[in-house]
């Protein structure tokens, strides 16, 4: 039980982190600084909102039939701005992309590998993204 | 203007273990790719409550920006996400 809380505090600590900092570079093109409070509110926040977003995108995987979430649960979750959805859709297109660069390279390897005489283990971890 | 080079993101490994905390079923995954897109996701999520405070700080014309900007633009921001 120990063990499972400080799991959950240090989740919140590092998330605290990130945030600060976030709010650093925010607040470091202004005259303004932001509060403590302030900036543990926001963490907390987001940290609640992750627990939205997590049972969102599992409820969208589970609609799909899939156990594995994957981009477009993600892109749902930002439908409600038109912005957000554009700009999270762009971010799964260029993952996927790059995806597929190193699939090439590494087909290309394992090619290499081949001639040389050893058996090449084929690489098929990676989930396919569709590019809708 | 960012005085830091590295550009900051949430870490792959915190966002994976936030997700997961929160599945109600254990046998629940995310790809790689997901969790990528939910750290941009958090990061906006930061970036807009953070920005969004600064604002309402400025129109009330106070120096700090404080928790009480904060409970002002945080009923739009959660309907806007």
């Amino acid at each position: 039980m120990d063990e499972e809380f400080s799991h959950h505090q240090r989740l919140k600590a590092a998330l605290h982190f990130t945030v600060g900092r976030l709010c650093e570079d925010i607040a470091g093109s202004s005259r303004k600084k932001f509060s403590k409070e302030l900036v543990a509110a926001i963490a907390e926040t987001t940290f609640r909102q992750c627990d939205i977003f997590a049972k969102d995108l599992e409820a969208f995987a589970r609609h799909a039939k899939r156990t594995t979430v994957n981009s477009e649960d993600v892109k749902l979750v930002a439908r409600r701005s038109t912005a957000l959805y554009n700009y999270i859709t762009r971010k799964s297109e260029e993952l996927a992309s790059t995806n597929q660069e190193q699939k090439e390279r590494r087909r290309k390897n394992t090619g290499k590998k081949k001639e040389n005489g050893q058996s090449g283990a084929g690489t098929s971890g990676n989930v396919d993204c569709d590019m809708t | 203007m960012e005085d830091r080079t590295t550009e900051v993101v949430f870490k792959k490994e915190t966002v994976g273990k936030l997700l997961s905390l929160n599945f109600k079923d254990e046998k629940t995954k995310v790809t790689g790719d997901a969790v990528v897109l939910m750290a941009e996701m958090l990061k906006i999520f930061v970036e807009e409550a953070a920005r969004r405070c600064q604002k309402q700080a400025e129109v009330e014309n106070c120096d700090v920006v404080d928790i009480e900007h904060f409970e002002k633009i945080l009923p739009q921001l959660l309907l806007d996400f």
